[in-house]
């Protein structure tokens, strides 16, 4: 794939050309095939990172549906919308929608579509894979959804115990289902994490050393490193569950000599990891958010980069505290207890870092600043109970009750959603060209930090009450009727909230004000660039000399002055620099590959292959093996030519 | 509406072990949560809307000197701040973990998809636990199938019943009372309607019920109970067993001394004559999903069954 | 919108929502029907009827009371009044020998006061 020119970056000799010519030459060679062909065989980054965003938000408006459906049914005592299969299908698909289908898949799309374009690279290291990676998140999750309508659906909670989840007490495909379908969703954020992680190592612009690289890229990095540690485990669990079913192994039945234990260990070293990756994007997302609206750089870089890998690390550590109601040891559970407390301490210097910031700098009400506020009012809200259920007396109390999902709400939705809307606001010029309404976006933001609060404050109070989690219905006399019903009129809001989002967006597409480049001032690379940014993201590959590349203006400057040399504009062919890991010293050039239409094909044959193994139709299974056998010696026979 | 149980609620709690728990840690936990999340979101309103000069130096060395002594003693207190909460963690753990002493009571409660079993040594009961109070109770967490958790909400913190392993309870009841508990781990379809409730009581009114539980069932002292007991062996023995009869079905609760208990299907609805009929007919539409089927009777069959059963003290 | 519009709409609905209790057609003298209708619950009549408005009452083993008001016949066998319900609620078999509704020990008081909900499901 890569090529190396020796001695100079500015291409082969040839007679100067005119800037405008080149910049033809750049658009022809990186333009996309037109049609839906060419849709299905792009591979380039910003392509594949806009569907993989708005995929993963259709997952987030199907999860939010379910979540309606549930608080309709718990609004009164005894109500009759869903009877208890119903209703335990749906609150598995929420959950395993909300956590494999939307929040880790949106902070990696996120971070696809915006990474090479903050460090200055044309496309991520990996183009072809990326693509795949997004194909098999897509088949995944709408083979899981084809199942659910089917009434094939998981049903055994989202985190699927055994034994409940085995062949015994499920004796249905549907455990199955979910055990095959998460699958694609781990190859998916491995695929992201190699992809961030190289492209970060690879591809900067010459000169970025990792000191100068913006905080939310150290955030995707980091996570991305979580990510190589943590999805292998749910990798492991679930094909181990999937081989205790299918062909009688014994990993977890205790009658054969399995243990019930092994399965929440496992489970949980991914589970609780998971929640980082999806909060350190997300806390990426605010700094370069606070930056921009409070006009200056965040406070304390060093301590921010720090915390986030602290954060990673600790991370690792924490997750019997899923399981302290186990009657593990004691003294095993307190060393769990102490690290879910020494947690905050990063989460908590970033928040200090932040404050500072806005203390410092000049801030300005846009609607992303204030979605970040709601973001550090909720975030700390859940943070606060987190530290309460760390403690395992406590924890023994309001374990798997009502009090857990309010807090693990508090902390995802205030962790993840608030500034996942505050990025949508920010970068969706960039990415359209056009401004979300501000007016509209204040109705959003106000009705949806109303309706979260409304929702699930009172469900500290219920869990405290006695009502536990996963139960279909209550009866009247347990008296938890009234908190019910005003979280359920808290959902209403938030589905009133998200609707104006909607209305936002279709209405912003239209007729929303042109943006221009860079319309908030900001600091990063992306608003170097035109917005949309064009299909080869720069023209000339920025020199950066400092960590905030977009307000140096004597580096920006300087950027006409080198596409007129032609220093750096590599227009001979899907060109992009490589660089040294550390120091950001070019080395090499990269040949990027062109639209291929192996990874969907690929992608498409592997679920295939699932589905016929979850039909027992061992045969046609193998022959899919085979043709993606085949497919992956055609993917690789096409490699770009040398420039 | 009463229902037929008193309390359910953790902050008001009625055993020794939560009421520790409640007053040693939950209470300084919330009273620091609440400052500290308005310190938090005091410090955070300020920054936004502080009065700032029409345009200030961008690196004035004094300010920056200003917040990195501030960010270093609000991450100092919060390192503080969770000693001390770590510390009150750990004395009260060690308390509530602390040995039960040789003269606590052991009942075993089995958990069964979606009913309790419950064991006095030889004594069999269901869905009902009664204890003395203010003498440590012992439960011995079992399952018959998956896993389930034995929450006696305001009485004690809860603990799993996980197959394969032995687990232990400890609780003290304070006062007495019929304190409802809960499952809280999903079992399945009707993890919902799996309640029990704990009933403490006076050392000697608890030794009066103990001994009434080791008596066989008497036998049927009319022609209508007798009646009923026939349809009983008849239908309902297979799965439910009456000590001093022929029915020795184990795959449901025991129902030696039903009529004695407050409530049927684990808590679902109170034991009452007509609750009794409905759930005998049809406990599917009552709690879809249990084992148990509808059992269909001739309307003089119903009436003698219902009748037999309330002789079952 | 106005504010007067507003209100005038938050008005309409509250009368909306708040038409379940309204007064009997057919009152039942000496029965009050919010205690009749936790009576309905507490003595367990919803385990085999399905009645509007009583929590957890779904079941299907006898026949739906909703519209109970306007049905012509008590269980097949009489004229739908207030003395035949009250005393069907007390002994059933008075009414219907060999009907499968229990006898349930329900007091006359009682009965007046389950009767006097019924007749307000129209």
């Amino acid at each position: 794939m890569s090529a190396t020119l020796p001695g100079s970056a500015s291409g082969p000799d040839r007679a100067p050309a005119s800037t405008d010519e080149v910049e033809r030459q750049l658009e022809r060679t990186w333009r996309p095939d037109p049609g839906l062909l060419g849709w299905l065989r792009s591979v380039d980054h910003k392509s594949i990172g806009l569907r993989y965003v708005v995929t993963a938000f259709v997952f987030f408006l199907l999860g939010g549906i379910e979540a309606a459906v549930m608080r309709a049914q718990l609004a009164r005592p005894e109500a009759r919308i869903l009877g208890p299969d119903a209703y335990n299908q749906f609150f598995t698909m929420h959950g395993t929608t909300m956590m494999f289908l939307f929040a880790v898949p949106v902070m990696d799309a996120m971070g696809i579509y915006l990474v090479p374009l903050m460090i200055g690279a044309r496309n991520v290291a990996f183009p072809k894979l990326n693509a795949y990676g997004y194909w098999v998140y897509l088949f995944g999750g709408a083979f899981l959804y084809l199942m659910f309508f089917l009434n094939t659906g998981p049903d055994a909670g989202w985190f699927s115990y055994v034994p409940l989840a085995g062949l015994q007490f499920s004796p249905s495909k549907r455990v199955d289902v979910w055990a095959q379908t998460i699958t694609f969703t781990e190859i998916a954020a491995l695929v992201a994490a190699v992809e961030i992680i190289v492209t970060v190592f690879k591809n900067r612009a010459p000169g970025m050393t990792l000191h100068r690289m913006p905080l939310l890229v150290w955030a995707m990095l980091v996570q991305s490193f979580m990510v190589l540690f943590a999805m292998p485990w749910i990798a492991t669990a679930s094909q181990f569950l999937a081989m205790d079913r299918l062909v009688k192994t014994h990993f977890f039945t205790p009658a054969t000599g399995g243990d019930v234990l092994l399965w929440q260990h496992l489970f949980w070293f991914f589970g609780h990891p998971e929640v980082y990756l999806i909060l350190l994007p997300a806390l990426g997302f605010v700094s370069a958010i606070v930056a921009t609206f409070t006009r200056r750089p965040v406070y304390g870089y060093p301590a921010m980069v720090l915390s986030l890998i602290a954060t990673a690390f600790l991370g690792f550590g924490l997750w019997v505290h899923h399981m302290f109601a186990t009657g593990l040891p004691a003294l095993g559970e307190s060393f769990f207890t102490a690290a879910s407390m020494m947690i905050a301490i990063p989460s908590g210097i970033q928040i200090f870092c932040w404050i500072a910031t806005i203390w410092a700098g000049r801030p300005r009400f846009t609607v992303p600043l204030l979605f970040v506020i709601g973001f550090i009012l909720v975030f700390v809200i859940g943070g606060l109970s987190g530290v309460m259920v760390a403690s395992v007396p406590l924890d023994q109390v309001v374990h798997d009750t009502y009090f857990v999902v309010a807090h693990f709400h508090y902390v995802l939705i205030g962790g993840a959603v608030f500034p996942l809307f505050a990025a949508f606001y920010y970068w969706f010029p960039k990415v359209t060209g056009r401004m979300l309404g501000e007016p509209l976006g204040r109705w959003h933001f106000w009705l949806f930090f109303l309706g979260v609060n409304l929702t699930f404050f009172p469900m500290h109070q219920l869990g405290l009450d006695g009502m536990p989690r996963r139960v279909y219905t209550y009866l009247a006399e347990t008296g938890w009727g009234d908190l019910n019903l005003l979280a359920s009129g808290g959902a209403a809001l938030i589905a009133v909230s998200v609707a104006i989002f909607l209305v936002n967006v279709a209405v912003s597409l239209r007729a929303g004000s042109l943006a221009g480049d860079d319309p908030w001032g900001a600091d990063t690379l992306e608003w170097a660039t035109s917005s949309p940014p064009p299909p080869y993201n720069f023209a000339v590959i920025p020199k950066v000399s400092s960590p905030y590349a977009t307000w140096d203006e004597d580096d920006r400057a300087t950027d006409p002055q080198r596409l007129e040399r032609g220093d750096f504009v590599l227009e001979t062919g899907h060109l992009t620099p490589g660089t040294t890991p550390v120091d950001g010293h070019m080395d090499e050039i990269l040949a990027m590959p062109e639209e291929s239409p192996w990874p969907v094909t690929l992608a498409f044959v592997a679920t295939l292959g699932t589905a016929f193994v979850l039909a027992n139709h061992l045969i046609l299974a193998a022959a899919m093996a085979a043709l993606a056998a085949a497919v992956l010696v055609a993917w690789h026979s096409a490699e770009p030519e040398a420039a | 509406m009463s229902p037929w149980w008193q309390a359910h609620s953790a902050l008001h709690p009625n055993g020794a072990q939560l009421s520790l728990i409640i007053d040693r840690l939950w209470s300084p936990m919330f009273a620091a949560a609440a400052a500290i999340f308005a310190l938090v979101a005091g410090a955070l309103g300020w920054a936004l809307l502080r009065r700032r000069a029409a345009a200030e130096a961008p690196d004035d060395p004094g300010r920056e000197r200003g917040m990195r002594w501030t960010v270093s003693l609000a991450t100092a207190c919060t390192v503080a701040v969770l000693l001390v909460l770590l510390g009150l963690d750990i004395s009260v753990s060690r308390a509530t973990t602390a040995a039960p002493g040789r003269d606590a009571l052991r009942v075993v409660v089995t958990g069964h998809q979606w009913w309790w079993e419950i064991r006095y040594g030889g004594v069999v009961t269901a869905n009902e636990i009664h204890v003395p109070v203010g003498r440590t109770v012992v439960l011995e967490l079992r399952s018959n199938d998956v896993i389930h958790s034995v929450w006696p909400i305001s009485l004690s913190p809860k603990l799993d019943e996980i197959p394969g392993k032995n687990n232990s309870l400890s609780l003290r009841a304070e006062r007495p009372g019929v304190f409802r508990g809960q499952c809280a781990e999903y079992c399945g379809h009707q993890h919902a309607k799996m309640a029990f409730l704990v009933v403490a009581e006076a050392p000697g009114s608890f030794e009066r019920w103990l001994q009434g539980q080791r008596e066989l069932a008497a036998p049927p002292a009319d022609d209508l109970a007798r009646h009923g007991q026939q349809v009983f062996l008849s239908s309902c023995a297979a799965c439910h067993t009456v000590a001093g009869t022929p029915a020795s079905g184990r795959a449901g609760p025991d129902l030696t001394h039903l009529a004695g208990r407050a409530t049927i299907a684990a808590g679902t609805l109170a034991n009452t004559r007509g609750n009794l009929a409905g759930w005998i007919l049809d406990p599917q539409t009552i709690k879809p999903g249990a084992y148990m089927p509808p059992i269909p009777l001739a309307p003089a069959d119903l009436h003698a069954v219902v009748a037999y059963l309330e002789t079952l003290r | 919108m106005t504010m007067a519009r507003g209100v005038a709409l938050l008005a309409v609905a509250g009368v909306l929502l708040g038409c379940q209790d309204h007064a009997p057609a057919r009152p039942v003298p000496g029965g009050d029907p919010s205690a009749g209708k936790q009576l309905l619950a507490e003595r367990g009549c919803g385990s085999c009827h399905t009645i509007p408005g009583v929590s957890g009452a779904n079941g299907l083993v006898g026949p739906p009371l909703d519209h109970f008001a306007r049905r012509t016949y008590i269980a097949g066998e009489v004229i739908n009044n207030a003395d035949f319900l009250v005393r069907w609620i007390e002994v059933p078999q008075a009414i219907e020998p060999g009907t499968a509704m229990p006898n349930l020990g329900i007091t006359e008081g009682q009965a007046r006061s389950m009767a006097a909900y019924l007749y307000t499901l129209h």
